[in-house]
């Protein structure tokens, strides 16, 4: 065993162990402060054992890589040497047999290559109105003022993106309560046991077979039906459904449910809990969020439209989203396992370690970034560029298993905001120390519940425009308006 | 003096942001890989590839000044 101290020692030719944070129990090692706290846990392994240090989990030795040169070896390492498909085998019975992880290297970069051009800043001028047009349909009855769950509204809101632009009109429209019951199931099927035993006879696995033997029968459905259409969609569905690979064939009903499931899952969790983040870290820092806001109704005008042109660049708003990434990246723990011997400075990582990158650590780095802990989009202004070093900000991972719907992702939250920060005030309705992070999630969300207060912004040039008079702020309070009753000085609704 | 632009293999994954910003520099292959058919920058075509260096959502872009 070797430690901290000794790094500097001068390293045997075969190199040296990375330094293991010990104290965990034997063959579990750490997992009952890891699960507690999986961030929390990170964080104190890199700062007891540095940027290359190593701890047990179920027996399992991990090398834990922070910092911009760990992270080097992390993302440019080759397939041959780190592998993807070994560490995320317990997607397989949900994406499917043969698919992404569950396929050869060269097959899998193929499949992945296939959903890239729905992912595209081209499609998303397709894209575009659709997202505008669900949020305007998930907030159609909000009424003058309300509150939610922020949470629950993102997860609802991205889901029914991501099932418009990505799965297409049959799932969003004509089958989209048993494909919410289908994706329930799938999700619940989630579960750390898969690694072990994939098809162990639980009642979750039962059903997320059942789930996934579904999805694809009405997968199937809609090919054929489509293939009697003559306008097509515009939209991955489609994609896939005329995609080849390199040799000519076409992607099986197993294959294109396997994608579609995919990408689903990289983009749902992740972007939901992104959008929320940077309403709230907008109200943690109004003033932040009136730049935001000047931003946007200089782009846009009063009643300008959201279009593919208008949301190309807004700089205040795209780096509020980036320094949320940094702070709030919905993935904590990246994973692959050794093949090949590797090296670190003068430590030796072996074939058979497991390595794990972990952005929120990494982005916590004073080396890295300025002032670390502080909310500041400007650290991505022209002059600072603190996004520049691509092996410290890494909120999509990086090389070449970069998360390939990074722009897609971006987009989307820009349009939801573009629609959501011009029409409605919002404000918190707890202290806002309280939002933090809810760090036992597989993908990181705001910890629940996460409420805040809306409503409907300056009624008066809106309602000028729609030919309604605005409510005056006593009536509004009269009627229970929360944001009213306290601007006029009453006890709160 | 004059300037050229240069793509990151290991980086670019194909977002065509570029093809977008400077069509006449940029192309992408059926393949999904990007080929940049004009390296060559003339200076009234700067303010385009500034913009596709600039929005490449994978910082896989840059200007080389020789």
């Amino acid at each position: 065993m070797s430690t901290p101290l000794e790094a500097g020692a001068a390293a045997p030719a075969e190199g040296l162990d990375p330094p293991k944070v010990g104290g965990g129990l034997p063959w579990i090692g750490h997992m009952f402060s890891f699960a507690s706290n999986p961030y929390r846990f990170m964080e104190k392994v890199a700062a007891k054992g540095g940027e290359c240090a190593s701890f047990t989990l179920m027996g399992q030795r991990i090398v834990l890589l922070t910092g911009d040169e760990a992270s080097e070896l992390f993302y440019r390492s080759s397939d041959e040497q780190l592998d993807q498909s070994a560490a995320y085998k317990l997607m397989t019975p949900i994406f499917g047999e043969g698919l992404i992880f569950d396929a050869p290297i060269a097959r899998k970069n193929e499949q992945l290559k296939m959903l890239m051009p729905s992912l595209r800043i081209d499609a998303m001028r397709e894209h575009s109105h659709k997202v505008v047009g669900e949020v305007e349909e998930l907030t159609a009855n909000w009424g003058e003022w309300g509150e939610i769950d922020l949470g629950d509204f993102m997860k609802q809101l991205t889901i029914n993106t991501a099932s418009h632009c990505l799965l297409g009109r049959e799932f969003r429209y004509e089958l989209s309560e048993e494909f919410a019951h289908i994706y329930h199931d799938l999700e619940q099927g989630v579960n750390p046991i898969a690694y072990h035993f994939p098809n162990l006879p639980i009642p979750a696995f039962r059903r997320r077979d059942q789930a996934r033997a579904k999805l694809q029968k009405l997968v199937g459905g809609i090919v054929r039906k489509r293939a009697q259409q003559v306008d097509k969609p515009s939209d991955m569905f489609q994609t896939l459904i005329d995609m080849r690979y390199e040799d000519g064939t076409a992607l099986t009903e197993n294959e294109i449910t396997g994608l579609l499931i995919g990408s689903i899952f990289a983009g749902h969790h992740t972007s939901s809990g992104t959008a929320a983040w940077v309403l709230l870290e907008l109200l943690k820092h109004r003033r932040l969020l009136d730049r935001t806001r000047e931003e946007l109704d200089t782009l846009l005008g009063p009643h300008g439209e959201v279009t593919f042109q208008s949301l190309r660049e807004m700089p205040m708003l795209e780096n509020v989203v980036k320094e949320v990434l940094r702070l709030h990246p919905p993935l904590i723990i990246l994973m692959r396992q050794v093949s090949q011997e590797l090296r670190f400075r003068q430590y030796r990582i072996r074939p058979g370690d497991m390595v794990w990158a972990c952005p929120p650590v990494t982005h916590r780095m004073s080396k890295l970034f300025s002032n670390p802990q502080q909310f500041d989009p400007d650290r991505f202004g022209p002059e600072r560029r603190e996004d520049r070093n691509l092996m410290a900000y890494q909120p999509f991972g990086g090389g070449k298993h970069k998360c390939s719907g990074n722009a897609f992702a971006m987009f989307q939250i820009k349009a939801i905001f573009a629609v959501l920060l011009r029409r409605y005030d919002f404000e918190l309705t707890a202290e806002p120390s309280s939002y933090v992070d809810n760090y036992k999630e597989m993908i990181v969300q705001p910890k629940s519940p996460c409420r805040v207060r809306y409503r409907r912004r300056s009624p008066a040039s809106f309602a000028k425009a729609d030919g309604e008079p605005a409510m005056t702020p006593a009536q509004a309070a009269a009627a229970g308006c929360p944001f009213h009753a306290q601007a006029l000085g009453q006890k709160g609704a | 003096m004059s300037t050229r632009v240069e793509v990151d293999e290991g980086l670019c994954q194909g977002h065509a942001v570029c093809t977008g910003e400077a069509p006449a520099h940029f192309r992408l292959g059926a393949d999904g890989k990007l080929h940049i058919v004009k390296p060559e920058i003339d200076s009234a075509d700067l303010p385009q590839l500034d913009a596709a260096v600039r929005y490449c959502p994978n910082q896989a872009l840059r200007l080389v000044k020789s």
